[in-house]
């Protein structure tokens, strides 16, 4: 346990430094920042000193419906310790710094939460949907995505009208 | 005078191709036979397993997960149930966990001979690929008399497993675990033996350790390329920290090694088995968990050694009995992203042996 307390303080020194929030829930700790900050909080993780948190393990969306989140899962394959940082994006505007610098593997992983979420990824070397089609429209993992085609819609309102 | 130089040409490489192990297309341009530019396209079997799990409730999406990688559902099954039982905090009981172990070790040993097999396939072996399924048909029969099922075994239950395996089932395993010296040796001399197959594979697709770590490659892949890390060691899930198995790792960092790692895994899962079974205890197979889940408000990430990588689920519950959010961490999806770096410059036929050692399952892939 004594990995766990180092962590904790390395990640609230860090907090301080990029205005976050550190939360612990079932174990794991939670580092909240808001977008602008995600490079220079992701840099600091990967530099840990005795707990380099070094392998991006997830990246994914998260919608809480008045803003959108990016979720970064971080480990080490040489430790025990786990870090899950949480980048606040807006959600009219859901821009963030991309970070496939930092790790290549980031790549498919922006490209998937964006498909789904819709979040631009600046630096991103290929930003294009990943599994649905190019034209296709909205992003399905929002809150506030229809699942039901426009027909179908139309065909329900109108039995509620009726009746 | 000009130079002659000859004209890329794109190629589309399936998706309807047998060695694509699915639905999977790669645009791939070439240069005479060399690979100059490769474009993975995905996302024909897309199903949208994220959307619907937020509108079904925490028992009822387990039956999907089976649907993830589906040459081991007893894997998927494991890694949902666990993470939703974290959040529970509910403790299993011990014969159940031990009936986990058995399935998801006698997964692992499936999936690696259909790796195997499909590999050999890939590369023309019709009859290496004949003798690793057989032996796998084997472990289906031992699911089918357990849970009703082949292939989508959905044997794991929130609390348990779905059913006590019937008296059959014991003989059955334990000529399995006898035979698997016999098999290995089979494959070896049917396949990795073969020299055609050795020249198809050795020192082709060189993923150095350090590519590896950077593009988050997790399994076999990575282990082949060096890394000692497996999340069973690493973070023992279950009960892992009772048994005592090896971590194969290999140096070669080529298809080679990606793909003969996986017979050391068998060795290693059939040491793991034999224990389960010489320990496990009497019990129930059921903890008792309310008839309808509803986890307290909260989040949790939890991820499991699948046998292509580690497969992770990041749930978030806002204390209703559906899930807020259901993220799954595919394996295969992120393993995929050596591809267009590795295969560069090879030629063509090479790209099928590089695909092929990355067990890439698209219903993983696509989710």
């Amino acid at each position: 346990m004594e990995n766990k307390e180092v962590l904790r303080q390395r990640v609230e020194e860090l907090a301080t430094r990029v205005n976050g929030e550190v939360e612990e829930i079932i174990g794991a700790f939670i580092l909240k920042v808001k977008a602008p900050y995600v490079i220079e909080t992701l840099t600091a993780a990967k530099k840990f000193a005795d707990v380099p948190c070094d392998f991006l393990h997830d990246l994914g969306g998260l919608d809480l419906v008045d803003h959108l989140e990016v979720v970064y899962q971080l480990s080490s394959l040489r430790g025990p310790q786990r870090l899950r940082v949480k980048a606040v994006v807006d959600r009219e505007n859901p821009v963030i710094d991309s970070v496939t610098n930092i790790w290549q593997g980031a790549n498919f992983l922006e490209r998937e939460a964006y498909d789904m979420f819709g979040i631009k990824f600046t630096g991103h070397p290929n930003l294009k949907r990943i599994y649905l089609w190019d034209d296709f429209e909205g992003y399905p993992l929002r809150k506030d995505y229809v699942t039901e085609p426009i027909e179908v819609r139309n065909i329900v309102r109108q039995r509620i009208e009726g009746e | 005078m000009d130079i002659e130089k000859t004209q890329e040409l794109p190629l589309n490489l399936g998706p309807q191709h047998p060695s694509m192990h699915g639905l999977f297309r790669m645009v791939v341009h070439l240069e005479g036979e060399k690979i100059t530019k490769i474009e993975p396209k995905m996302g024909y079997l897309h199903r949208g397993m994220e959307k619907l799990a937020e509108s079904r409730t925490y028992s009822q999406f387990i039956p999907y997960t089976d649907r993830l990688d589906y040459l081991a559902s007893p894997h998927n099954n494991w890694g949902y149930v666990q993470t939703v039982e974290k959040l529970m905090g509910v403790e299993i009981p011990e014969r159940a966990e031990y009936l986990r172990v058995i399935f998801g070790e006698l997964a692992r040993i499936a999936s690696h001979q259909v790796c195997i097999a499909s590999t050999a396939l890939d590369l023309a072996g019709w009859t290496a690929w004949s003798y690793a399924f057989r032996d796998r048909e084997r472990i289906c029969d031992m699911y089918e008399m357990t849970a009703g099922s082949r292939l989508t075994v959905n044997i794991m239950r929130i609390g348990g497993i779905c059913a006590e395996p019937p008296a059959e089932f014991w003989p059955a395993l334990k000529s399995f675990l006898d035979d698997t010296p016999e098999m290995l040796e089979e494959y070896y001399g049917m396949f990795f033996g073969n020299e055609i197959a050795q020249g198809r594979l050795k020192s082709v697709g060189i993923l150095s350790k350090e590519l590896a770590e950077n593009l988050s490659i997790t399994g076999p892949v990575l282990r082949a390329s060096g890394v000692n890390y497996d999340v069973r060691k690493a973070a023992p899930y279950s009960i892992y920290d009772r048994f005592d198995f090896n971590v194969p790792v290999r140096t070669g960092c080529d298809s080679y090694d990606r793909t003969i790692i996986r017979m050391d895994e068998i060795v290693e899962s059939v040491k793991i088995i034999k224990q389960a079974v010489r320990d496990i205890p009497e019990g129930p197979i059921m903890a008792k968990v309310p008839k309808v889940i509803k986890p307290p408000v909260g989040e949790v990430y939890h991820s499991v050694e699948n046998p292509k990588g580690e497969l992770g689920f990041y749930i978030v519950s806002d204390g209703t009995t559906k899930p807020a959010r259901v993220r799954i961490r595919p394996a295969t999806f992120i393993n995929l992203q050596m591809l267009p770096i590795v295969a560069l410059g090879w030629k063509i036929q090479d790209i099928v042996a590089i695909f092929a050692t990355l067990d890439a399952v698209l219903g993983e892939v696509d989710k």
